[in-house]
């Protein structure tokens, strides 16, 4: 048999064995769900060799004599010494190392990345010519992004002469919030929904398809 | 004393998910097989992808950074579809490059060289892989002052210097778009805040569906030039581009889905504030 094919298969078959928990929780899907895990790790783990220790730092310490790259994981070893009382120190160096390489870069990337939006947020309000719905829509979106913040303001209790109209933005901030949160559920469902299609597309055009050409030539 | 009969009402409240999963799985294969198709319009966040391609300048590459793999294979591979068929279609050059997670290089190199074939591209030409690299912002970092060196071997193990295409290609300034095509966050944040930002390197993006409403503020902002969301984007670039494939096929299958959902929750919904209606008035 052609190995196309065999692939196909396993490829169907695991299909379908995945979805047999819609059924009910059983040991077919269990089954799956385990090979699937052990294929991803184990292929994670080949191509952080093949794809990038092999060539970044085993073939240039062995072959082009770059010695130093020995060092490399022994640093990366000291992390173990988090299980020693005594020598916990070590790992400590090298998670503060880490720590402030992190920092460091999110320090140099939070400009770049927040501050345009923050310029955004500045938008022509008093209507002018040629900005018609556009000036609406600059409204709508000033307002809610005021409310919004409103919302997570919790510095003054919302009661009283300047808490109490804070309570109300607050709460209209609220239902902003709800109608994106709205959206982002709406997008999670079509996204959820469109793996769904992919994998019963597969079903009927790559796998039965492949036996019944009237399906593959169903214009999918 | 025997219970009292449950109402309609209450039964569709409670419409057991076995029902609901096979009527869902019939609409789909009822609109896969026997498809009425449904009109798709172009959205602006849609355009705006295919305007940022049309518009690199001839001496300049596209960097399409693939950080997906087979988990959302369904949306991102019709969007890296669309994308390379745009760059082909306006005789762009570009180069294909993976943050993580590693299989959407080769995932992506298959639908690149698919796609070559029906355009006559070739390899180190039109077209090339930067391959897997490891290392997130250093790589960034390291590509915006020296791509050769940052790249080393291409998706062959080839030194990139020696591709055609990479001719002159030094670092940051020889980029004319990156597209990130993915299904992780914080990717986008990492290309923002060191390479589009800082050397004011042109964006444009594609994300699955669950993520995107995160990612509209940079669009609003200008930082991302255009955006696709979802199978939907990739379907709505099926059209920029003229052809019609996947994409589309699942948008109009999922169009009817969505039908069958509103309706689910609308049935639900009725049988709530009927149910209640109902016992207030009886014990009124």
């Amino acid at each position: 048999m052609n190995p196309e094919l065999y692939i196909l298969w396993a490829t169907a078959i695991a299909t379908l064995g995945i979805y047999t928990i819609l059924y009910r929780e059983n040991p077919i899907s269990r089954l799956f769900e385990h090979i699937f895990v052990g294929l991803s790790a184990g292929y994670l783990v080949a191509s952080t060799w093949t794809l990038n220790l092999e060539g970044k730092w085993w073939r240039p310490m062995v072959t082009e004599r770059h010695w130093y790259w020995i060092f490399a994981p022994i640093v990366g070893l000291l992390f173990y010494f988090i299980y020693s009382r005594r020598l916990v120190w070590l790992a400590r160096l090298v998670m503060g190392l880490f720590f402030g390489t992190a920092a460091g870069y999110l320090f140099r990337e939070f400009f770049p990345i927040y501050s345009p939006q923050l310029y955004a947020c500045f938008k022509p309000l008093r209507p002018g010519a040629g900005l018609g719905w556009a000036v609406l829509n600059n409204w709508l979106f000033v307002i809610i992004v005021l409310t919004v913040m409103t919302y997570f303001f919790f510095s003054i209790p919302h009661e009283g002469r300047i808490g109490r109209p804070l309570g109300r933005s607050s709460l209209l901030g609220r239902w902003f919030l709800m109608i994106a949160f709205g959206a982002m559920f709406g997008n999670t469902v079509m996204a959820r929904m469109s793996l769904f299609i992919g994998r019963v597309r597969f079903l009927l055009t790559d796998w039965l398809g492949h036996y019944l050409p009237w399906l593959a030539g169903r214009g999918l | 004393m025997q219970p009292p009969p449950i109402s309609f009402w209450h039964r569709a409240q409670q419409i057991p998910r076995h029902y609901i999963y096979l009527l869902l799985a019939a609409v789909v294969v009822w609109q896969l097989l026997f498809p009425i198709r449904l009109p798709i319009a172009p959205s602006v966040a849609t355009r705006g992808v295919y305007d940022a391609i049309a518009a690199v300048p001839d001496d300049q590459l596209i960097l399409i950074s693939t950080d997906w793999d087979a988990s959302t294979e369904a949306e991102t591979a019709p969007q890296t579809q669309t994308v390379i068929e745009a760059c082909f279609q306006l005789k762009k050059r570009f180069c294909i490059m993976n943050l993580s997670p590693p299989m959407g290089v080769k995932l992506a190199h298959d639908i690149a060289q698919k796609t070559a074939a029906r355009y006559g591209a070739s390899y180190g030409v039109d077209w090339c892989n930067w391959g897997y690299k490891y290392g997130y912002d250093n790589v960034l970092m390291a590509i915006a002052k020296n791509i050769p060196k940052a790249i080393g071997g291409d998706f062959y193990g080839k030194p990139v210097s020696s591709l055609p295409m990479m001719e002159g290609v030094k670092d940051v300034k020889s980029i004319g778009l990156v597209v990130e095509i993915t299904g992780l966050s914080g990717l986008t944040e990492m290309w923002i805040g060191l390479i589009q930002g800082p050397y004011r390197v042109p964006f444009a993006s594609a994300y699955t569906a669950v993520m995107a409403p995160g990612y509209y503020p940079f669009l609003d902002s200008g930082q991302i030039k255009g955006m696709l969301v979802g199978a939907k984007g990739a379907a709505e670039m099926e059209v920029l581009v003229k052809r019609p494939g996947k994409a589309t096929d699942i948008m109009n299958v999922q169009s009817w889905a969505h039908v069958l959902i509103i309706a689910l929750i609308l049935v639900g919904n009725a049988g709530y504030v009927l149910a209640r209606v109902r016992a207030g008035g009886r014990e009124r």
